[in-house]
């Protein structure tokens, strides 16, 4: 019994010592492309709430198309597709797939947090003769980012777990990682107990650290009455 | 008197619809510098919508209006210009949540004129003195009560060193009891001088503050005149309907 603990002890060291290495691909893709989705969502989000028809349009139908096909798909598309035409690497492919993949998420949480700001912030800001670039970084995206910050926080989350498929397209992360150990070693219990709980840490760490900003972020008197 | 007058606020034949609610239909007014004006009327008489027309809130569908000499079209300089020198002070305050008093003051004198921090700091807290807030430098909106939001609201407007000042309905969101502290501050600054168009429903501030008063009904100016004359002898019918049913 002992023995077979002690084996079992080496095995998980083993697998271990293989896949953390990977951790930080996985880390790198899903914080890249969460900066892409984060830059794309938030000007999709504003053409999306723009006055012209012809902002508004093509923003929906983006969101609308991204929505609507496998991530998988957008990853093999942009890999085999574009990524052949632009010369794009696995990496920049990966990365350029969930990012826009996302972004269409984001646009939705960020156009919902910013349309529920009331109209009397904007006009109070105009008013004051702010520009509208003004009023939107200075008033409206303030409040709207504690709306905004929880289910936004939530996609990162889901995001980290997304970037799994890009092993698909044989970019080195945690789940490709896991893949070459368990074809070199025939051990599949054990790689795949080993891959979730690297994952189940990355996540829940994030988790946490979500929890605290919520807290560090509250305003007080802030969601009474204003 | 014959102290030549000087338009600061030109409106002519201003048409504005919503739809198809025609809220103005066709109304001319002008306000003197260091005037003020009180405009009354039932609801969706237009006097409120006149008011957002002032600093373009409202985009107007036909006429003009002119600011201190600045056309208000579609030059969105002009625009930008207007808004710079009109203050306005709402019903529902919009003061910015999630800022301290003394920073909602602060905001748009340090984004839209410039200032220092220090300096946009010091006038904050002046004119937070100035409305008998100076204890509440550091109080969010939402530790306020509504008639210290109000105050709050105008020393943000005032911050931009207006030339005018707008007041839409600034105490029909207050209880009872508020409503004299938030009056006595538009008093004060009557007295100082400034331009001021009031949208109110307070006759007994009217007609101690204001020099004209205006009676919209259904997208028109109706009547006008020194104040006491329009409350105590009304000429059109409709005003004097409309003041049997407020005054009673």
């Amino acid at each position: 019994m002992l023995e077979f603990l002690a084996q079992q002890a080496q095995i998980f060291l083993d697998i271990f010592a293989y896949l953390i290495p990977a951790l930080p691909t996985t880390v790198a893709i899903t914080v890249t492309a969460y900066l892409l989705a984060v830059t794309l969502g938030l000007l999709v989000s504003l053409a999306r709430l723009s006055n012209w028809k012809s902002l508004r349009w093509p923003a929906k139908a983006y969101v609308d198309v991204l929505r609507g096909v496998p991530l998988l798909v957008q990853i093999f598309f942009i890999y085999f597709g574009l990524g052949k035409v632009l010369h794009l690497g696995r990496f920049s492919a990966g990365v350029l797939a969930v990012g826009i993949c996302y972004s269409a998420y984001l646009s939705e949480i960020f156009r919902s947090g910013i349309s529920a700001i009331e109209k009397g912030q904007h006009e109070a800001a105009l008013s004051l003769g702010m520009t509208r670039l003004q009023v939107l970084r200075y008033v409206i995206l303030p409040q709207a980012a504690r709306i905004i910050v929880p289910p936004a926080a939530n996609e990162f989350i889901a995001s980290l777990k997304d970037s799994s498929l890009v092993s698909i397209i044989g970019l080195r992360e945690l789940t490709r990682a896991g893949r070459e150990y368990y074809s070199q070693f025939f051990v599949d219990f054990q790689t795949w107990l080993a891959v979730g709980i690297l994952y189940l840490i990355l996540t829940l760490g994030l988790s946490r650290i979500v929890a605290w900003l919520e807290k560090r972020y509250r305003v007080h008197g802030y969601g009474v009455a204003h | 008197m014959n102290i030549p007058s000087e338009k600061i606020i030109d409106v002519r034949d201003v048409v504005k619809s919503f739809g198809n609610v025609r809220a103005l239909r066709g109304v001319s007014l002008s306000v003197d510098k260091g005037e003020v004006v009180v405009i009354v009327g039932p609801s969706g008489s237009g006097k409120s919508t006149m008011l957002r027309c002032l600093n373009a809130l409202e985009r107007i569908d036909g006429g003009s209006i002119t600011i201190d000499g600045v056309p208000l079209d579609a030059d969105s300089r002009h625009i930008h210009q207007v808004r710079t020198e009109v203050g306005m002070v709402f019903q529902s305050f919009n003061l910015f949540p999630h800022l301290t008093a003394r920073k909602n003051i602060m905001l748009a004198p340090r984004l839209v004129r410039k200032k220092g921090e220090d300096e946009a700091r010091a006038e904050a807290d002046i004119l937070l003195k100035k409305v008998g807030l100076g204890d509440k430098t550091d109080a969010f909106p939402g530790q306020l009560s509504g008639g210290q939001k109000q105050r709050v609201a105008i020393a943000r407007a005032l911050a931009m060193q207006p030339k005018i000042m707008l007041f839409d309905e600034p105490t029909s969101a207050l209880d009872p009891e508020m409503i004299g502290e938030v009056l006595a501050v538009m008093q004060n600054l009557a007295r100082e001088g400034m331009t001021m168009v009031v949208v109110s429903h307070e006759m007994g501030f009217a007609r101690e503050v204001a020099d004209r008063m205006l009676f919209f009904d259904e997208g028109r100016l109706v009547e006008e005149g020194p104040t006491a004359d329009v409350l105590d002898r009304p000429k059109e019918a409709r005003t004097q309907e409309f003041f049997k049913k407020v005054l009673k």
